[in-house]
């Protein structure tokens, strides 16, 4: 008798919470996308107005390429920064393997505002590396000072964690005699890597990319804190719909386009990907 | 001599995995490296492939010594235990990996692997993955694969471990006839004797590091050098006692053992070997001539198919005898005589040597 409610209910669970948490917002910000918000009210008739400002005041989609730019640069970068990290940790690693990796959270422990606020204490115009700089007579580096740069250093710190942590994930999982088989059978050790290592990590790679992508894409605090004048990025802009401009309708709708590029970047990488040639067994015998 | 190990070594902290290992594999031999697991015989097959660097020594292959030579660049091929197949390739890519990194023409490979995916049977599966194939299907494309660049030798790592006894068999025979067809030495790793027997021309028996003995097969099996391989290779009654002034053993179970003239002192302890096949069983009573006779009760019979293998109680000892079923079989609690010719016994001085 346990056994039948055992599945229903492991899997009830969950599934009642992503209704009621995740199914119902989504539903509830779709609609409200489709309404318009005047003098802070919500009126509730049905119109297209906030998907065509969105497609036509310029800014926006300025901000929205702009992201999208920022979240391929700042995954890539931290995709690549990843692999040599994670690699290193199982290789030379030995019993410290976990701690090396756990000591990548450690920036977690206080905050995504506090972490954003030390960077920009670094590289700010009085921070610690131009403050140097300054008092050795050397002209300040200005692409830190308030650009997009700042703001992708900001968001490659915050996000890197993930990626190692899935990265290392990944490799742990693999059975690096793989590798060994490949050298004997006359592969050196770069083919070895091309032919087995980096595809059969992939997935796991590709994880770490769309971690650090999706977040990245719906950014706040980084390009506000680091961005400067030109560093506005579509997360940002959208809260501030649902903040000091109070207009709620076009911010749904922002949120809903978020959504839908998010989906669409996913959705692309599968389809690109045969998840078969990564070794993924997923789909079971057969 | 084609392969030639050249007091070979390998340490690992304060142990020496490999210890002076010095060998010569001829040119189409099937050598078997048998031992129990932790005797470093895998190491061993690990430094012939270029995986594992020796401490000391050299590897010599086809007269050219590879010991710097890293794996890539030594032409030899392996199996292993894990099977280790590409899984995110398909059994055709799998074959064909060694030829493209030999980077021969498509149609070559294309060739070649047909080749291989026929002696093998492996036709029909080409566009399967590993995770789609049984262990046996998986462990014939793992051979083929090392098979398939005609490499300078195969190098075997427990490839049938994983397998069930009847496919083992099976694969024994035919890893065996694939050897003696190309004419390429075949290096076999193993903790089970009887592949090595069935397969082997000779046999390295590997202990602690050291190669206790490297000889043909059949020498391995009916005269084991050392008291370790009597004891590693076939079944066999083992008894220790002091040697007597006549030449006798006293067995400190309570026998008196005949055995060939050893050149043993008297006074001396001795270690005495009797094959499990060799002890022979008759009604009790009856005392072959010139053979120790042990009056024996029959505790328990394992019928084997052809044989039957006897668990006898001897005062507080078990003895164990293997019998074809052709002779006259005994039931659990009959009394017999097991008996066997002093020509019939290993016989080793405390060391475990064979005495001079």
């Amino acid at each position: 008798m346990k056994r039948r409610f055992a599945g229903p209910l492991l899997l009830g669970i969950p599934t009642a919470f992503l209704l009621a948490l995740f199914v119902l917002p989504l539903v509830s910000m779709v609609v409200l996308s489709f309404w318009r918000t005047e003098n802070y009210h919500i009126v509730q008739d049905w119109n297209l107005g906030n998907y065509i400002t969105l497609a036509t005041g310029g800014a926006y989609v300025t901000f929205l390429i702009r992201s999208l730019v920022m979240a391929s640069i700042v995954s890539m970068v931290s995709v690549a920064i990843a692999w040599p990290v994670s690699y290193a940790i199982i290789l030379y690693g030995g019993r410290y393997r976990l701690l090396f990796t756990l000591a990548f959270a450690v920036p977690f422990l206080t905050g995504e505002v506090l972490r954003v606020i030390a960077l920009q204490g670094l590289l700010g115009p009085l921070g610690l590396i131009n403050g140097v700089l300054l008092s050795l007579g050397a002209a300040p580096l200005r692409f830190i000072m308030y650009t997009n740069v700042a703001s992708a250093i900001g968001l490659v710190y915050l996000y890197l964690p993930i990626v190692v942590t899935v990265i290392y994930l990944s490799l742990l999982n693999f059975d690096a005699r793989l590798i060994d088989a490949a050298k004997i059978f006359g592969a050196s050790p770069a083919r070895a890597f091309f032919e087995v290592t980096w595809p059969l990590n992939l997935f796991g790679t590709l994880i770490g990319f769309a971690l650090c992508f999706i977040p990245c894409l719906s950014a706040t605090l980084a390009p506000r804190f680091l961005g400067g004048p030109n560093g506005t990025l579509y997360g940002m802009a959208m809260a501030q719909q649902f903040g000091e401009s109070g207009t709620w309708a076009l911010g749904a709708a922002m949120g809903v386009v978020l959504f839908l590029t998010s989906i669409l970047a996913v959705l692309a990488v599968c389809l690109k990907v045969d998840l078969r040639r990564t070794g993924f067994t997923g789909f079971g015998r057969g | 001599m084609y392969i030639t190990l050249d007091g070979v070594s390998r340490q690992y902290g304060d142990i020496w995995a490999v210890d002076r290992v010095d060998m010569g594999i001829g040119r189409s031999e099937f050598v078997s490296l048998l031992g129990p697991s932790g005797s470093g015989k895998t190491t061993l097959l690990r430094i012939i492939a270029g995986l594992e660097k020796p401490t000391q020594g050299r590897v010599l292959i086809d007269g050219v010594d590879v010991t710097d030579l890293p794996p890539h660049k030594r032409g030899v091929a392996m199996v292993f235990q894990e099977f280790l197949l590409f899984p995110h390739r398909t059994v055709y890519e799998n074959l064909a990996f060694p030829l493209r990194m030999l980077k021969l023409p498509r149609a070559e490979i294309e060739e070649r692997v047909a080749w291989v995916v026929g002696i093998l049977s492996l036709a029909g599966l080409e566009k399967r993955y590993p995770n789609q194939l049984s262990g046996g299907q998986q462990q014939r494309v793992a051979l083929g694969r090392g098979l398939v660049g005609r490499p300078k030798a195969l190098l075997l790592d427990e490839p049938l471990a994983n397998l069930d006894r009847e496919l083992r068999q099976e694969m024994e025979v035919e890893i065996r006839r694939h050897q003696i067809a190309l004419g390429i030495p075949f290096i076999y790793v193993t903790h089970n004797q009887e592949e090595a027997l069935s397969m082997s021309d000779r046999i390295a028996v590997v202990r602690k590091g050291r190669v206790e003995d490297f000889a043909p097969r059949t020498q391995i099996y009916d005269t084991p050098r050392t008291a370790f391989i009597a004891q590693f290779v076939g079944r066999s009654n083992r008894f220790e006692g002091m040697v007597e002034a006549d030449g006798t053993v006293a067995s400190d179970c309570g026998a008196r053992l005949a055995i060939p003239a050893s050149g043993l002192a008297g006074g001396s302890r001795a270690v005495v070997f009797v094959k499990n096949e060799k002890l022979r069983l008759d009604p009790a009573g009856t005392a072959p001539a010139g053979a120790t006779c042990l009056p024996c009760t029959v505790k328990d019979v394992i019928l084997r198919g052809a044989y039957a293998d006897y668990i006898l109680a001897f005062g507080a000892r078990e003895l164990n005898a293997s019998r074809p079923r052709s002779e006259r079989a005994f039931l659990a609690g009959e009394a017999v005589t097991a008996s066997f010719d002093p020509a019939d016994v290993d016989v080793f001085d405390s060391a475990g040597e064979r005495p001079s």
